[in-house]
C-alpha cells in the first residue's frame, strides 16, 4: 500500500468513527427529547388510574352511607312503634296521674 | 492484518465505544429523571386518592349523621305530639271532673280557703263560676266562714267565666288571687309537661 492509500484509509477511518458519534450524538438527543412526552404520558395515565379510584371511592362511600342511613331508618321505625306502643300502653295512667297532680294543687 | 489495518480498527472501536457511551449515558440519564418524575407523580397521585378517601369518609359520616339527626327529631315530635295528647285529655278530664260534685266540691272549697288564706286580708269576696254558684248552698258557706275564723267572707253574685275554680279579691277588688282550673291547669303546665314524659317514656 502506497503512502497516499494508507491515508486515504484512515481518512475514511476517521469519517466512519465521526459519523459513528455524531449518529450517537443524534439518537441520545432523541433519548432526551423523548422524557418530556415520557414523563407527560406517565402522568396523565397515573393522574387519571387516581382519578377513577377517587370517584369510585366517593360513589362508595355515597352508596356506603345511603345504605347505613336505610338501616338507621328501618331502626328507628321500629324503635318509635315500640315507643309509641309502650306510650299507649302508659297513656290512661299518666293522664290519670296529671289530673290528680292538678287536684292536689295547692 | 497490516498496520494500517489495526490501526484503522483501533479509530474505529473507540468510536464505537464513545458512541454507546453517548447513548448509555443519556439513556441512564434519562431513565433517572423518569423514576424521578414517577416519584413524584406517585406522590401526586396518592394525594388525589387520598383526599378522595378522607372527602368521602367525610360525606359518608355527614349523610349519617344526617340521618340520625333527622330520626332524633321525629322521635322528639311524635313524643311531642303523645304528651300533647296526654295534657289535652288531662285537661279535659280535669274540667269534667267539675260535674261530678263528690270530687269536684272538696276541691273547690280546699281552693277556696287556700285563696283566702293567699289573699291575707280580714275580708274576702269569692267569686264563683255560674254552674258554682248555683250549686254552692248555705251549708256549704257556713263551712267555710267557720274553717276561716277571723276572716270575713263575701260571695259574689256575678258569675265569672271559667269552667271551675274560684276567684278570690279584696273587697275592692284591687288584688285578685285566680284558682279557676284553667289558671291552676296552665300554671301547672310546665311541670305536668315534665311528669308526662317521666311517665310516658322514663325520660
Amino acid at each position: 500500500m502506497s503512502g497516499i492509500e494508507t491515508v486515504k484509509v484512515i481518512v475514511d477511518a476517521e469519517k466512519q468513527a465521526a459519523k459513528l458519534i455524531e449518529d450517537a450524538t443524534i439518537k441520545a438527543s432523541a433519548i432526551r427529547k423523548s422524557l418530556d412526552s415520557i414523563v407527560q404520558n406517565q402522568r396523565q395515565q397515573m393522574l387519571a388510574e387516581a382519578k377513577k379510584e377517587a370517584a369510585g371511592t366517593a360513589a362508595r362511600a355515597e352508596e356506603e352511607g345511603r345504605l347505613e342511613a336505610e338501616q338507621n331508618e328501618t331502626k328507628f321505625k321500629e324503635k318509635l312503634q315500640s315507643l309509641v306502643a309502650k306510650a299507649s300502653a302508659r297513656k290512661e295512667a299518666t293522664v290519670e296521674k296529671l289530673v290528680m297532680l292538678t287536684m292536689r294543687a295547692e | 492484518m497490516s498496520e494500517t489495518g489495526k490501526f484503522t480498527e483501533d479509530i474505529l472501536n473507540n468510536a464505537r465505544a464513545n458512541a454507546e457511551r453517548i447513548v448509555r449515558e443519556a439513556e441512564n440519564e434519562t431513565q433517572r429523571a423518569s423514576d424521578e418524575a414517577r416519584i413524584a407523580i406517585v406522590r401526586e397521585a396518592d394525594a388525589i386518592v387520598r383526599n378522595a378517601r378522607a372527602e368521602a369518609d367525610a360525606v359518608k359520616r355527614r349523610e349519617i349523621s344526617e340521618a340520625r339527626h333527622r330520626s332524633k327529631l321525629r322521635e322528639q315530635q311524635e313524643k311531642d305530639k303523645i304528651v300533647q295528647e296526654v295534657l289535652d285529655e288531662a285537661r279535659k278530664r280535669t274540667f269534667a271532673m267539675v260535674a261530678d260534685e263528690a270530687k269536684y266540691l272538696p276541691l273547690l272549697v280546699r281552693l277556696i280557703e287556700n285563696g283566702v288564706r293567699e289573699l291575707g286580708d280580714e275580708n274576702a269576696m269569692v267569686h264563683l263560676s255560674k254552674s258554682d254558684l248555683a250549686r254552692v248552698g248555705s251549708s256549704l258557706e257556713q263551712r267555710i266562714s267557720k274553717s276561716l275564723g277571723q276572716v270575713k267572707v263575701e260571695w259574689s253574685k256575678e258569675p265569672i267565666e271559667a269552667i271551675g275554680g274560684v276567684i278570690i279579691s279584696s273587697l275592692d277588688g284591687k288584688i285578685r288571687i285566680v284558682n279557676t282550673l284553667d289558671q291552676i291547669f296552665d300554671a301547672l303546665e310546665p311541670k305536668l309537661l315534665i311528669e308526662a314524659r317521666i311517665s310516658l317514656f322514663g325520660e
